[in-house]
């Protein structure tokens, strides 16, 4: 086992990774058999949604290098759509899934139009201020959404005859979702878009300059994150069995951002740490009922003062200054917001 | 009509409330070059502030204003040492995050320490209505809201006056425009900094007590929905620029409380965001008349 190691980490980081993550991923399909509590399944259930959504979340703001802060949007769009369709029209969950996707992902679109002229600051307010026009008409178009009293009883998925309701059952759909998120984003990351998506990051000016066509790919950019937020959407909606707006508040969006940037902007394993460690300090400290907010916040500050970068990211990554060390011409004007 | 008018001058108030936020937002982000997401606290604090103040020596507008004040300078203090001096350097989401981690931290200790519940705050102002002709139509003005927007306009000029007319005004001038020129002529751009993020917090704790009196609460959770629309306000009217930032406040107050007049007041912050979304749209740089460069 031990040369094993060695030779991944000769192999480079990615192995090591790939390796680390196929071992996750072989625990999780076992953990059901290993007579675990039901409620501390669910906790992992949630864990593992959070870690896609904040994954969902990294492709905008980590790839990108874009400030959107209204992840909580299109995760509604998700969780709606799948609880609109499946309790008024009867649509299956399998179905749910890619329409409450499609529909995160067209408004996505959408949202990033007027954001394709706009940067930093700008881009941050339009998206906050999309997320709230969501949650607000979910709030208020009781004729569809329930209003403020929700949607009840969403049907449980089924499998071929199978009713998925236990714990242990979810775990294999969020599994699923989160292994097809990360492999999808991998091979997409490694192509001629996620290239695009990079440069863009790095140095826009640059990437123009290259021929990377910037509003294009910006706005696919912000589609397949949201689509993927949307997905995990509708995924949540049956998991709960009850949705109400308040549930999608910015809160909601700026935990996700925490735990994308306590795990580590711009690496695929970055959200999976943030996502466990956000969720298990908050789930486990609740009987502290404030207190616990306290200790999450006082983290999140920790975190930012020793490592901006987040537990996985690289201290040479833009997204921690490395590019501004490069440019101190930049670095005396001080100011960027 | 007259419903219209009411909600116009309801509107007028509280779009007052929000340019006084939005102009302490505009100090923040000119002087220190960064955006925040405590705001909503910092208002929240300096309600607090007034509303000891209240319980401490009873009914004194004044008092409760300069206690209000106060609070949140000393809070702007706090917040200038967590969230900005390490961060000037680094990239702007750290900052943003750390002030994300702030705004938590002070609403949830604010629950702990004051108790979660909402407090009442009345009999502050006279329920006096004033009611004046306006071309056969009858316009009824509360006391409330001619105090406060007087107070609004007064500090309004007495920031102008400092940073037009004092020492430290024309320092937190040459911070905003160029910290590194302000290095070379000798100014102390942290202490100026740090002295930028109190003003501006300050000026969002009198908001604070404002608006408490206007809804006659006090409650650990009200500034949540507040600060965002501190920020829209500021970027509505191009983020540094004061007179504009008022002027941005101003419209979302009105367009706010005209929109709900004409539907339901569950739409209230639809039509603050959406007029927004379409302002940036169609001219990103808010109402200032070019774009702001620093931010």
């Amino acid at each position: 086992m031990r040369g094993f190691l060695l030779n991944a980490r000769a192999g480079g980081r990615k192995t090591a990774r790939n390796v680390g993550l196929a071992a996750l991923v072989l625990l999780l399909v076992l953990l059901p058999r290993l007579g675990i509590p039901a409620v501390y399944l669910r906790y992992i259930c949630t864990i593992m949604m959070y870690a896609t959504l904040a994954g969902s979340l990294n492709i905008i703001n980590g790839y990108s290098g874009q400030s959107c802060l209204g992840q909580a949007g299109f995760f509604c769009i998700g969780a709606y759509t799948c609880a609109v369709l499946s309790t008024k029209f009867g649509i299956s969950f399998w179905l749910c899934l890619p329409l409450g996707g499609v529909l995160g992902a067209l408004v996505g679109a959408l949202v990033s139009l007027p954001t394709l002229r706009l940067q930093g600051i700008y881009l941050s307010i339009v998206t906050l201020g999309a997320s709230e026009i969501i949650r607000i008409v979910a709030q208020s178009w009781t004729n569809v959404t329930g209003g403020a009293m929700g949607i009840k009883s969403i049907p449980k998925p089924v499998l071929f005859g199978y009713k998925i309701f236990r714990p242990q059952d979810y775990l294999y759909i969020f599994l699923a979702l989160g292994v097809l998120f990360l492999f999808l984003s991998a091979r997409v990351l490694k192509s001629r878009v996620g290239r695009a998506w990079m440069s863009i990051r790095e140095d826009q000016v640059a990437a123009r300059s290259l021929g990377v066509e910037i509003k294009r790919y910006k706005s696919v950019n912000f589609m397949y994150g949201a689509f993927w937020a949307g997905v995990i959407g509708a995924a949540y909606a049956p998991f709960v069995s009850f949705i109400e707006s308040s549930q999608f508040t910015l809160d909601t969006g700026f935990d996700v951002l925490a735990m994308v940037v306590i795990g580590g902007q711009g690496t695929l394993v970055g959200p999976i740490v943030g996502a466990t460690i956000v969720t298990v300090l908050t789930e486990s400290l609740r009987f502290l009922s404030y207190w616990r907010y306290v200790i999450y916040a006082l983290i999140i500050i920790l975190m930012m003062w020793v490592r901006p970068q987040g537990l996985i990211g690289a201290s040479k990554s833009v997204l921690a200054g490395g590019q501004l060390r490069r440019r101190p011409d930049k670095r005396a004007g001080g100011a960027r917001a | 009509m007259e419903y219209i008018l009411s909600q116009l001058m309801n509107g007028l108030c509280q779009g007052a409330i929000y340019a006084l936020m939005a102009i302490g937002y505009s100090v923040i982000v000119g002087v220190v070059g960064m955006v925040t997401f405590t705001y909503g606290e910092i208002m929240m604090i300096g309600a607090f502030g007034a509303y000891y103040t209240f319980l401490l020596v009873g009914n004194n507008l004044l008092v409760m204003i300069l206690a209000a004040f106060a609070a949140s300078f000393l809070i702007g203090i706090v917040v200038y040492k967590v969230c900005y001096e390490r961060f000037f350097n680094a990239p702007r989401h750290i900052s943003l995050l750390c002030t994300i981690g702030f705004s938590i931290l002070a609403k949830n200790l604010a629950q702990i320490v004051f108790g979660p519940d909402t407090k009442p705050l009345q009999g502050i102002i006279d329920n006096r209505i004033f009611p004046i002709n306006l071309f056969g139509l009858t316009l009824q003005i509360k006391l409330l809201q001619i105090i406060i927007i007087v107070l609004v306009v007064v500090l309004a000029l007495a920031l102008t006056l400092f940073f037009n007319r004092t020492k430290w005004g024309v320092m937190l001038r040459a911070v905003s425009q160029n910290r590194e020129a302000s290095y070379l002529v000798g100014i102390n751009v942290k202490r100026v900094t740090m002295m930028g993020s109190c003003i501006g917090c300050a000026f969002g704790g009198v908001a604070g007590i404002l608006l408490a009196i206007n809804y006659f609460v006090v409650y650990p959770t009200m500034g949540a929905a507040y600060s965002i629309k501190a920020f829209s306000s500021s970027v509505l009217g191009g983020l540094v620029d004061l007179r504009f930032s008022a002027l941005g406040g101003l419209t979302i107050g009105v367009i706010e409380n005209m929109g709900i007049s004409f539907s339901s007041a569950s739409f209230r912050d639809i039509f603050a965001f959406g007029f927004l979304i379409l302002v940036l749209v169609l001219r990103p740089q808010g109402f200032a008349t070019k774009r702001g460069s620093r931010v």
